[in-house]
């Protein structure tokens, strides 16, 4: 290790202090009171401008309201290029995303007076549909950040994903072998056990815990079905049906594994696609609005 | 018992060598050094890395020597107990001990270096969601493509490709998805150019144009001059001097132009009208800064806006009507007798004799307002009164009976009343005394042959009758006024006004649930002097400013004024949403009638 006794005893601290608060919390919520202020002056302005004849996006506060929200928009979208780059202090990765975080939900409060609660079948409402969408997704992102990963090292119990995938590797050559005497029929239940990809399930398998078609399954049904033989005799069945048994069982803690996972990450793939085309949306919602001004 | 180890090299050309040793002990150990009974040349494994014991229950027990540990079926651990029949795999480096037992209690500990890494990254990115879903990249692209082709490429490019078509209400300027831009539905006047967005959005960039507004609205009255409308309104406020400075930035027009105050885009239905303070900016304060206007300051029905001053003849013989307030009482001359009073009661001889004609003229018990007042076709005013109409059913003038025939005065023409009484002597005629001339002598008396007829004197000479007729008492000088014009014998002229306001509207229509004596207090007037227009107090019972939370009716300035002149003071033009003609040029008081 680098750290020399005697260093800069500020940035020690500073670097403490920074390990035990996550961006949420960050600066005690700084982001989160600014985030606050910004929403309360927006509202108390939308209810002091006093549009007539009643609020509208075109209005002088509307258009304030909306410029504020472009900026931001296009400000949060910038956390895609910035996370690249980790620094630390004012500007730091924490500190943007936190920021990130807060003001995005601000954004609701800003995006949505500045429609006026006029709604249509039309470009603008497109624009705050995708911002809406963008900012739900981020919620549900923020939220299972929160609760999911101690579900993930509970599943884990101690074991890396490497671990996971050899100890299922070791199972199945001991379950290679271990089926050399089988006949035909069983032994292709049991190559078919061994050859179904691990990973190989889509999206609908991986959230809603519904694997159909899985051979190690069906495979330990025919093994499982037969118990003529009693308890302790050495047929290469009951030992096929044993350590199909524990390959289901390892199988099983992947895939806790890969749902969790899977709930981790599907966010993302609405969040940021849905965050390029809000701003095309942007881009056309100001643009016709000046085209046709 | 015995172990038996079988150790599996495989050569550089993939070849197997498998060599088979028994070991007859209890425990083996395992280590890198050449003396454990397992060696495994593997720096990754210690010198005396672990030993494996059989224990009595017949099962094997591992346990590692120092801090290293093992895998046992891919777990790490340190020590491990379980029955060799179930089998397992114990990995120590890159070596693998398959351990089974076969017949005869013989445990097999097959020894086999791992030929490369088992798990790969690749692997282990299986756990992700990547790879399994469209990428988000991907999808980015996509979207951002359909969104910027389907609402910015497509209506631009189609716009440019489409030259303006003229506002023409249902004609579809052609440009493709532009419908996706709008704000908003129109309102009801502009609802035909919903698919003409070039209709007011002529050039791309540039704010609706003033110009454009008024290719149509081609009639529209200037407000008030240039010049007094900017001392009007004085100079903006900070706030309102940065707004405009923003949005002439911007390509707007200016406060004057006509979006400032219409704004469309605002949902169907009529157009909003135009908020309050527009007009109370300027008319609240009116006084303080043009200082010759005769109008007073209005800010508010309900708070702040003067008396009703409707236009009066005020003296007989008067030219030219005047403004005047209903503050100051004032009287009316309209050149006629006619106490309303005496007509509306419901006891004399006026309601007796309405009540005789009722089952030919359609009257009530006694006369009522509508007898004689009757509506103009839209509900919103009232017909002229007619003498013939609505006078004559009583005011007979009929003066003679030859034969089966009625003979008539001509009402209007005194000249001709003149001619035709002198002319009655000269021709044989039934008399007096039949009944026909000797009628009543005053109203509420009756003839002799008790019908109703006017008495146009005793049957003497016919120039006594037409004097006769002339006094107050008589057939003309009971309603009218009678002068002499230019050495002649005349009657005053009537001016019965159809509207006594100038600049704002009243719609009967709107107020039907209402008697009319509600506001117009007719039973009580004795006089045709009596101004019987109701005074704003009589108003304010219903009709307060907008913002009056308690008002019947919050009334802003729009619901009774229109910005526009050209609108007002014309009864054929007063009320516009009833006259299809001129309705482009009143949107603004639209509101609140109904369709």
């Amino acid at each position: 290790m680098a750290s020399v006794p005697g260093q800069d005893q500020g940035f020690r601290e500073r670097r403490q202090s920074s390990d035990h608060e996550g961006f949420l919390a960050h600066k005690r919520f700084r982001w989160l009171k600014i985030a606050g202020a910004v929403c309360l002056i927006a509202i108390l302005g939308y209810f002091w401008s006093d549009v007539t004849p009643h609020p509208n996006g075109g209005s002088w506060y509307g258009y304030t309201l909306g410029t504020i929200g472009a900026v931001l928009i296009v400000w949060l979208a910038l956390l895609g290029i910035r996370k690249r780059n980790m620094t630390e202090g004012r500007w730091s990765l924490k500190a943007w995303t936190s920021a990130h975080v807060y003001l995005g939900l601000a954004l609701i409060v800003i995006g949505t007076l500045h429609t006026g609660f006029q709604f249509g079948w039309n470009v603008h409402t497109l624009a705050y549909g995708l911002m809406m969408v963008v900012i739900l997704s981020g919620i549900y992102g923020i939220s299972v950040y929160a609760s999911l990963p101690a579900a993930l090292s509970n599943n884990s119990r101690e074991m890396t994903r490497k671990e996971m995938v050899e100890a299922l590797a070791a199972i199945d050559r001991q379950l290679h072998s271990a089926a050399q005497p089988l006949n035909r029929e069983e032994a292709d239940l049991v190559i078919a056990a061994l050859d179904q990809d691990t990973f190989g399930w889509g999206l609908g398998a991986r959230l809603l815990a519904r694997y159909r078609g899985c051979t190690t399954t069906t495979a330990l049904a025919h093994f499982a079905s037969d118990w003529s033989r009693p308890v302790g005799s050495d047929d290469p069945r009951d030992k096929v049906r044993a350590l199909l048994g524990k390959r289901k069982t390892q199988l099983d803690q992947i895939r806790r594994h890969m749902r969790i996972k899977a709930l981790l990450e599907v966010w993302l793939y609405i969040h940021i696609p849905a965050t390029i085309a809000l701003l095309a949306a942007l881009t056309a919602h100001i643009v016709s609005v000046f085209f046709y001004w | 018992m015995t172990f038996l180890i079988r150790t599996i090299d495989t050569t550089a050309d993939g070849r197997e060598i498998v060599r088979d040793r028994e070991v007859a002990e209890e425990t083996i150990t395992i280590g890198r050094r050449s003396d454990n009974d397992i060696h495994l040349p593997d720096l990754a494994v210690e010198q005396y890395h672990a030993r494996i014991d059989r224990l009595a229950t017949g099962k094997l027990r591992i346990d590692s020597a120092g801090t290293l540990g093992f895998t046992l079926d891919g777990k790490t651990i340190r020590a491990a107990q379980f029955h060799p029949e179930a089998g397992a795999e114990l990995g120590f480096g890159s070596y693998r001990l398959a351990i089974a037992q076969g017949g005869g209690g013989v445990i097999t500990i097959t020894v086999q270096r791992a030929s490369e890494q088992v798990v790969s990254s690749d692997a282990l990115s299986g756990f992700s969601l990547g790879g399994k879903l469209p990428g988000k990249r991907a999808m980015a692209w996509i979207g951002l493509g359909l969104v910027l082709l389907a609402f910015l490429i497509v209506p631009i490019t189609s716009n440019l490709s489409h030259p303006p078509t003229p506002p023409k209400a249902g004609i579809s300027d052609g440009v493709l998805m532009d419908a996706s831009w709008s704000p908003g539905a129109l309102s009801l006047a502009h609802h035909g150019l919903e698919d003409n967005c070039q209709a007011c959005h002529v050039k791309p960039f540039q704010s609706v144009r003033d110009t454009t507004c008024l290719s149509c609205h081609k009639d529209i009255g200037h407000h008030a001059a240039k010049s007094k409308l900017s001392i009007a309104e004085g100079p903006m406020s900070l706030g309102d001097k940065l707004q405009w400075n923003v949005a002439e930035a911007f390509g707007k027009e200016g406060p004057q132009a006509c979006t400032t105050c219409h704004r469309e885009h605002e949902g169907a239905g009529r157009m909003e009208p135009t908020p309050q303070k527009f007009c109370s900016d300027c008319h609240g304060t009116l006084d303080t800064r043009l200082t010759d206007t005769s109008l007073g300051n209005a800010a508010d029905f309900g708070t702040a806006h003067p008396q009703f001053e409707p236009v009066l003849f005020t003296a007989p013989g008067q030219i030219k009507p005047q403004r005047v307030s209903l503050d100051g009482k004032p009287k009316e001359f309209n050149g006629l007798r006619f106490p309303h009073e005496m007509h509306l009661s419901k006891t004399n001889a006026v309601a007796q004799m309405a009540g005789t004609l009722s089952a030919a003229k359609g009257y009530g018990a006694a006369l009522d307002c509508s007898d004689c007042h009757k509506p103009t076709a839209d509900g919103t005013a009232f017909k002229p009164i007619s003498m013939e109409q609505d006078c004559g059913a009583c005011h007979s003038l009929v003066y003679d009976k030859v034969g089966s025939t009625f003979r008539t005065l001509h009402h209007g023409d005194v000249e001709q009343m003149r001619a035709d009484l002198m002319a009655m002597d000269r021709a044989p005629h039934q008399q007096a005394s039949n009944g026909l001339i000797a009628g009543r002598r005053a109203p509420g008396v009756y003839g002799q042959s008790g019908l109703y007829r006017q008495n146009f004197g005793p049957p003497v000479r016919s120039l006594v009758a037409i004097n006769r007729a002339m006094q107050p008492d008589g057939v003309c000088g009971e309603c009218h006024i009678p002068v002499t014009t230019n050495g002649k014998l005349d009657v005053m002229p009537v001016n019965i006004p159809d509207h006594y306001l100038v600049h704002s509207w009243f719609d009967h229509s709107a107020h039907k649930q209402e008697k009319c004596t509600t506001c117009h207090q007719a039973n009580l007037s004795k006089s045709a002097t009596d101004v019987l227009l109701p005074g704003i107090k009589t108003c304010r019972t219903c009709h307060m400013g907008p913002d009056d939370a308690a008002a019947e009716v919050p009334s802003s300035c729009a619901m009774c004024h229109s910005y526009h002149p050209g609108t007002m003071g014309d009864p054929q033009r007063m009320l516009p949403a009833k006259n299809g003609h001129d309705a482009m040029n009143k949107v603004a008081m639209l509101w609140r009638k109904g369709p």
